[in-house]
């Protein structure tokens, strides 16, 4: 069990009724990983997360958490989890909110003076009922409560939605913490930027099933380049097509994406046309994600 | 963790239980100031005597037992305004507790930590009885401060302690049937209005079977049957009810649980 990944899933599946909402996953999250878990709307981001909770029955395939059965409450007690939709109850203080989640998960909220004070959370906030609480104060919150007991494993879902610029960052410092500890972050997102920034490697998911799985370098050395080149003649764009897919051809001007393995070729044909400026975008993980969802 | 659980659901629910709980002692006080005025004493037996059945059958009582001062302090523990006040925290502290919690999405953040789902359905159940237990002793209070203040010849609270009972024991059950309800539900709304049309139906039933014979073979599906103060007044609890009370909250706690831990959440 000492040696299980913090997250193992194999062939796990939801259906709600005969729609689809999780299909055949299967994937490791390794110990000590900051793993993003990419994709858009109904893709079955938050499904795998309830999942791994046990929060709801697998219509298939089976989930470990930190090496017991999902289903297991044993080791809720080392994980911390953010809700996608954060609900507090309203009448409840913030002090009072997180002193119950605190007692509930069973360890002392080490980690939470660290975290108020980094997320710019005070006493005079706490003191207050949640329900006076923003949007964004209530995002910190969740926060708090998720991390507050120092759990082994995080699974954070949308975990800036919310959330200012400077807060934002404040959140990559605590996930950069977290990472220096030794403790597993699962973080389900939109926010492309933010994944390619924190995480190690990176799922995504559509309609339900994994597209693609890897490190954020090699999942954006797999994408194709964004070749636009300038010509100061009339060229033929067919004469290049064989390269890569043409996005755009005019007779001065063409802009195709090549994969990493033909960009060689293409620059040394390029070379012998009458070229008067080539432009080659390296693929950003938005590039990547967009590719996978067209 | 049942502990930690019970006492969120106290920290919830104790601003309504104060005024649930004051209104009840309050109310059985006032019951006390009736029974021992001879001129509401006498018009009540006027009165009584002249009501149609149904409104005696309405009132659970015999004539005789309730016009005489004992009996018109117990009308206080069958008087409507008695039964919706435990009646509202029979349904929404169940209703809360599960459903509730999943229709807010804050079970969520309660089922993630190392809480099993039979220990939830144990601290709604801990929470559901406590809180009966002091709206019903608040009621008992109320009659024991009436009395005390005023003493009415050969009547003391101490009679009243079966009628408690029987009350807490009425309501325990409904309760346990609000649990199963709610952990059946994804929604309060969904618990209140069935816990509530459930407990509604169980009292036209009882009534209605009372003042119409051809009900009266299904008058024992009512919970409210086995809830008699004056008989309780005259000869104590009856292991029967006592039975049917028990049986009931068993049977619906057992489906609870087992539906609570399969369920999605």
């Amino acid at each position: 069990m000492a040696d299980a990944p913090p997250i193992r899933t194999r062939g796990l599946a939801k259906r709600y009724g005969r729609v689809p909402a999780l299909e055949d996953l299967s994937l490791d999250v390794e110990a000590g990983e900051v793993f993003g878990f990419l994709g858009p709307n109904g893709a079955g981001k938050t499904t795998t997360i309830r999942l791994l909770l046990g929060l709801i029955r697998p219509s298939g395939g089976e989930a470990t958490l930190l090496g017991r059965p999902a289903r297991s409450v044993a080791a809720h007690a080392d994980v911390g989890f953010l809700p996608g939709d954060m609900a507090f109850w309203p009448r409840l203080s913030g002090a009072e909110t997180l002193d119950f989640l605190a007692a509930a998960t069973g360890r002392p909220p080490s980690q939470r003076p660290f975290l108020l004070q980094r997320l710019g959370l005070g006493d005079a906030e706490l003191a207050r009922p949640v329900r006076t609480y923003s949007d964004g104060m209530k995002q910190k919150l969740g926060l708090v409560q998720a991390l507050q007991c120092a759990p082994r494993l995080a699974l954070l879902d949308e975990p800036t939605k919310g959330l200012d610029p400077l807060v934002q960052q404040a959140f990559y410092g605590i996930v950069a913490d977290l990472k220096a500890r030794g403790a597993t972050v699962f973080l389900s997102s939109h926010v492309l930027s933010e994944v390619e920034r924190v995480c190690d490697r990176v799922a995504m998911l559509r309609a339900g099933r994994l597209v693609s799985l890897g490190d954020v370098e090699s999942l954006r050395r797999a994408e194709r380049r964004r070749v636009t080149a300038e010509f100061g003649a009339d060229v033929d764009p067919a004469s290049l097509a064989h390269f890569g897919e043409l996005v755009a051809a005019l007779p001065r001007r063409i802009e195709m994406l090549v994969a990493q393995e033909q960009v060689t070729a293409l620059v040394a044909r390029l070379g012998m046309l009458p070229l008067a400026d080539l432009v080659i975008e390296r693929p950003s993980l938005e590039d990547a994600f967009l590719e996978h969802y067209r | 963790m049942i502990a930690v659980l019970f006492r969120h659901h106290v920290r919830l629910h104790r601003v309504p239980l104060l005024p649930l709980a004051a209104g009840l002692a309050l109310f059985e006080w006032i019951m006390t100031f009736v029974a021992r005025e001879p001129a509401v004493s006498g018009f009540l037996t006027s009165a009584l005597r002249a009501a149609p059945p149904q409104f005696l059958a309405l009132l659970n009582q015999e004539l005789v037992a309730t016009v005489s001062p004992q009996g018109i302090i117990g009308v206080g523990y069958t008087h409507p305004f008695t039964l919706v006040m435990m009646a509202v925290w029979a349904v929404r502290v169940p209703s809360a507790a599960l459903a509730g919690e999943i229709g807010r999405g804050t079970m969520d953040l309660v089922a993630a930590r190392p809480v099993a789902r039979y220990q939830q359905v144990a601290a709604a159940l801990l929470a559901l009885l406590a809180g009966l237990a002091i709206l019903a002793a608040a009621a008992w209070l109320g009659t024991f401060g009436g009395l005390a203040g005023r003493p009415l010849e050969g009547v003391t609270a101490w009679h009243y302690l079966p009628v408690v009972a029987a009350l807490w024991m009425l309501f325990a059950s409904a309760g346990a049937v609000a649990i199963l309800v709610s952990a059946l539900a994804r929604e309060a709304g969904t618990a209140i209005a069935w816990t509530s049309g459930l407990m509604a139906a169980s009292y036209v039933l009882d009534y209605a079977a009372r003042v119409w014979s051809r009900l009266a073979p299904i008058r024992p599906l009512s919970l409210f049957r086995y809830y008699e103060p004056q008989r309780l007044l005259s000869s104590g609890l009856a292991g029967e009810d006592v039975l049917v009370f028990a049986a009931v909250a068993v049977v619906a706690l057992a489906a609870a649980f087992v539906v609570f831990a399969r369920r999605d959440l």
